[in-house]
C-alpha cells in the first residue's frame, strides 16, 4: 500500500508542479500580500503618534494627564504632543494635517473626578488615520478606566463620611488613588497580549490563511481523478482503495508542508520578518506548528471535501471554510487578547498565530505545544468524519 | 475453448434502478468477445465489475480462475482497462503516463523500459513521447489510452466503447489493433453499440439491453435466431402503426414495427410477399413512398429481440 501511495505522491508532485496555480497559491500571493500589508501597516516599533492637547480645565486630574501620562508616552517615544488653547485650534490643526488626533480636557474635568461623578475626556480624531486615531481612543480609554476607579474611590469615602471629609483630604484621595495603578502602556493598546512584530505576524497569518487553499489541490484529487477519467484505471490497478486515499493525503501534506517551510524562509529572508526567535528552540517550536498547521488544515479541508461531489464544488466550498476561517483567526490583522482574540481560537489559524506569538515571548519549544496540541485536535477531530464520508462515498 | 473469464449471475442495482440483471457468459482464451447494446443497457456496469471498480451485488466473475472483487489485486493483474472516457494525465508526456501505470502494476526497471518502448512503437506515439499528452490530437490520445492498457500485458484487455466520438480514420486504426491483439492471443472484452465494430471484430457476441444479456453467439448464431427471412422497410407516408399493424396481418410475416416514418418488417421469400404488403398499407389508408429490401443484420436482430432500434 505504502508503495503504490509513494507512486501517486510522485506522480501528483510532479503534476503539480508543472501547474501553475499551485505556485501563485503556495508561494508567490502569500509573500506579495505579506509585502503589501506590511507597508500598509507599519511597524509598532515606528509607529509614533501626533497629538494635540486642549486643557480646558487646569486642575490637579487634567495635569495627571497633560504632566504624567503624555510626557511618559513622549518619553517612550510613542507620542509627539503640541498644546492648543481650544478646541478650534485642535480641530484646525488636525484638519491641516499637523497633529492626527487630539485629546480635549474640558473644564470642570477634576472637579468632577474628585467629587466621584467622574469625567469627560474627549477624542478628536482624523478618520482618515485610522490606526492614530485608535491609538489616540485607547490612551484616553486607559486613563478614563483609571479615573472611573478614583471617582468610585472617591464616591465610597465621601459617602462613608457622609459629608464629614473636607475638599482638601478627597482631592488627596484622589491622587493616592490615581497612583495606585500605572496607566495602561501603548504597547498593549496597539498589541494586547501579541509579541510577535507585525510583519511577521502578517508572514505567518498569509502562509497559514494559503495553507487552506494549498491543501485543497491535494484533498480535491481524488474528485479530479474521477473528472479527468484516470479513477477507473487507478481502481482497477492492483491497488487498494486505501492507498489512493493514503497517497492523495500525504501529496497534500507534503505540499503544505514544503509551501509553510518556504514561506517561513522567504518572510525572513526577505521581508526580515523571522516566526520565531533564531535559536534550535525556535527553530524547532516553529516546525511543530507548522507540522500541526498541516495536520489541521488537512483534516478541516477532508471534512469539507467531503461534501462535494465535483472538484468546483470542492473547491468553491473550501475556499469559504478558508476564508471565514482565516477572518476569525485574525490573519489579516491582529486580534487582541479580547471577544476576538478569544474568537480566533475557535479557528486553526487563530491557534498558530498565538503559538508564534507565545514562541516569541517564551522562546522554548515548550511554548508552542498547546497551540499545536489544539492544532493536531482540530486536524483529527474534522479528519475523522470527512475520511469517513469520504471512504462510504467511494467504496 | 478454455474459458479465461467466467461471469455468472451478476448483478447490480444503484437505488431503484437495477443496471445489471443476472448477466452470464464466458470469453475464452485469445477470444474477442462483444457486449452489444445501446446506451444505457448496462455494458458499463457489467465491465466494471468484471474489472474490480465495482462490488457486484450477486453473481461472481473469475478471471484466469481467480475470484474478481474491488480488492482482488491478483486477479486485477489478469486485466487491462480501456475506459470509455480518456484516462490519462494531459500534463504528463506520452512516456510519464505509461511509466505511471505500468509501476503500478509492479513491471520491474528492464521490464518497464522494454515495454514502454514497444507500446510506444505500436501506438505510433515514439516520436511524440516526450511531449504532454494535453497537446495531442483526440486520435493521439485515444491510442495512447489503449496503449496504457495494453502495457502490463494483461490476458485480459478489456475495451469500453473505445471509438465513441473518435474520427473514421483514427477508428480503423483503433479496429485494427484490436484486431492485432487478438491475433497476439489476447483476449479481449470489446462493447460497443455500433452493430459495424461488433460484427467486425468479435468471435461471439452478447447482446444486452437492460441490463439482460437478450441473446449470446457468434454473428451467425445470432442471426439464424429470426430465421431465413428478409428485412423489409417500408417507407410510410400516413400512419405508421396503423400500416404496421395492417402488414403484421400477412401471411409469412413474422414481426412488423413502426419506426419512425418507416414498417419494418420480417418476411419470408420477401420477393412474392411484396405485393400483399402494398396491399395492407394502402387498406390503412397510408401510401408506400419507398420499399427497401435486404438480409438481416445484428441491428434487425436487435430489433427482433427486444422491440428497439440498437441505436434509441
Amino acid at each position: 500500500m505504502i508503495r503504490a501511495a509513494l507512486l501517486i505522491v510522485a506522480k501528483d508532485a510532479r503534476l503539480r508542479l508543472r501547474d501553475r496555480s499551485v505556485w501563485i497559491f503556495a508561494f508567490v500571493v502569500p509573500v506579495a500580500l505579506t509585502f503589501v500589508f506590511s507597508q500598509i501597516f507599519p511597524d509598532q516599533t515606528d509607529f509614533q503618534l501626533s497629538a494635540g492637547i486642549v486643557d480646558l480645565d487646569g486642575g490637579d486630574v487634567a495635569a495627571g494627564f497633560t504632566e504624567g501620562v503624555v510626557p511618559e508616552l513622549e518619553g517612550e517615544g510613542f507620542v509627539t504632543a503640541t498644546s492648543f488653547p481650544d478646541e478650534a485650534a485642535a480641530r484646525t490643526a488636525i484638519e491641516d494635517g499637523e497633529v492626527a488626533a487630539a485629546w480635549v480636557i474640558p473644564a470642570g474635568f477634576t472637579a468632577q473626578v474628585t467629587s466621584g461623578d467622574g469625567g469627560e475626556l474627549r477624542v478628536l480624531v482624523n478618520p482618515d488615520r485610522a490606526l492614530s486615531a485608535e491609538v489616540a481612543r485607547g490612551i484616553a480609554d486607559g486613563y478614563r478606566t483609571q479615573l472611573d476607579r478614583v471617582s468610585l474611590t472617591v464616591a465610597t469615602a465621601a459617602t462613608a463620611a457622609r459629608g464629614q471629609l473636607p475638599q482638601a483630604e478627597l482631592e488627596a484621595l484622589a491622587d493616592r488613588a490615581a497612583a495606585a495603578d500605572a496607566i495602561v502602556g501603548i504597547e498593549e493598546l496597539i498589541a494586547a497580549d501579541r509579541q510577535l512584530d507585525p510583519t511577521s505576524y502578517l508572514a505567518a497569518g498569509m502562509a497559514i490563511f494559503f495553507l487552506f487553499f494549498t491543501v485543497t489541490f491535494g484533498i480535491t484529487g481524488y474528485l479530479e481523478e474521477g473528472q479527468q477519467g484516470t479513477l477507473p484505471r487507478l481502481l482497477a490497478a492492483p491497488i487498494s482503495l486505501p492507498a489512493i486515499h493514503l497517497g492523495k493525503a500525504l501529496g497534500a501534506f507534503v505540499l503544505g508542508i514544503v509551501s509553510m517551510l518556504v514561506l517561513a524562509l522567504a518572510s525572513d529572508l526577505f521581508l526580515g520578518a523571522p516566526w520565531g526567535p533564531a535559536t534550535s528552540q525556535g527553530i524547532v517550536g516553529v516546525g511543530v506548528l507548522v507540522v500541526a498547521a498541516v495536520i489541521a488544515s488537512l483534516g478541516v479541508m477532508a471534512l469539507v471535501g467531503s461534501f462535494a461531489k465535483t472538484v468546483e464544488q470542492a473547491g468553491n466550498l473550501q475556499s469559504i471554510v478558508a476564508l471565514v476561517l482565516g477572518l476569525i483567526g485574525g490573519v489579516f490583522f491582529p486580534v487582541g487578547a479580547g471577544i476576538l482574540g478569544q474568537l480566533a481560537l475557535a479557528s486553526p489559524h487563530g491557534w498558530f498565530l498565538r503559538g508564534l506569538g507565545d514562541l516569541a515571548g517564551e522562546q522554548t519549544v515548550a511554548a508552542v505545544l498547546p497551540a499545536a496540541a489544539a492544532l493536531v485536535a482540530f486536524g483529527v477531530v474534522t479528519a475523522i468524519p470527512g475520511i469517513l464520508r469520504t471512504w462510504r462515498a467511494t467504496s | 475453448m478454455e474459458a479465461l473469464l467466467t461471469c455468472e449471475g451478476l448483478r447490480r442495482s444503484f437505488g431503484k434502478l437495477t443496471a445489471v440483471d443476472g448477466v452470464s457468459f464466458q470469453v475464452g482464451q485469445g477470444e474477442t468477445y462483444g457486449l452489444l447494446g445501446p446506451n444505457g443497457a448496462g455494458k458499463t456496469t457489467s465491465i466494471s465489475m468484471i474489472a474490480g471498480l465495482l462490488q457486484a451485488d450477486a453473481g461472481e466473475v473469475h478471471i484466469a480462475g481467480e475470484r474478481m472483487t474491488p480488492r482482488a489485486n491478483g486477479a486485477k493483474q489478469h486485466v487491462g482497462l480501456v475506459p470509455q472516457d480518456l484516462a490519462l494525465y494531459p500534463d504528463l508526456t506520452a512516456r510519464e503516463n505509461l511509466d505511471f501505470f505500468a509501476r503500478l502494476y509492479g513491471l520491474d526497471r528492464d521490464r518497464r523500459t522494454q515495454r514502454i518502448d514497444q507500446i510506444l512503437e505500436v501506438i505510433g506515439l515514439t516520436d511524440r513521447q516526450k511531449d504532454r499528452a494535453g497537446t495531442y490530437s483526440g486520435g493521439m490520445k485515444r491510442r495512447l489510452n489503449i496503449g496504457i492498457g495494453m502495457l502490463h500485458e494483461p490476458r485480459l484487455l478489456i475495451l469500453d466503447e473505445p471509438t465513441v466520438g473518435v474520427d473514421p480514420q483514427s477508428r480503423n486504426a483503433i479496429l485494427e489493433s484490436v484486431e492485432n491483439l487478438a491475433t497476439d492471443g489476447m483476449s479481449v472484452l470489446y462493447t460497443t453499440h455500433y452493430m459495424e465494430e461488433a460484427e467486425r471484430l468479435c468471435d461471439r457476441i452478447g447482446i444486452i439491453d437492460q441490463g439482460l444479456l437478450v441473446a449470446e453467439g457468434t454473428r451467425r448464431e445470432l442471426i439464424a435466431t429470426i430465421g431465413e427471412q428478409d428485412l423489409v422497410r417500408l417507407k410510410i407516408t400516413g400512419d405508421v402503426t396503423a400500416a404496421a399493424t395492417a402488414c403484421d396481418q400477412v401471411e409469412g410475416v413474422s414481426s412488423s414495427d413502426a419506426e419512425d416514418d418507416q414498417v419494418v418488417c420480417l418476411v419470408d421469400q420477401a420477393a412474392s410477399r411484396l405485393p400483399a404488403l402494398l396491399s395492407a398499407v394502402a387498406s390503412a389508408d397510408a401510401s408506400v413512398a419507398g420499399v427497401e429490401v435486404k438480409e438481416p443484420d445484428l441491428e434487425d436482430v436487435f430489433l427482433h429481440l427486444t422491440g428497439r432500434a440498437l441505436r434509441d
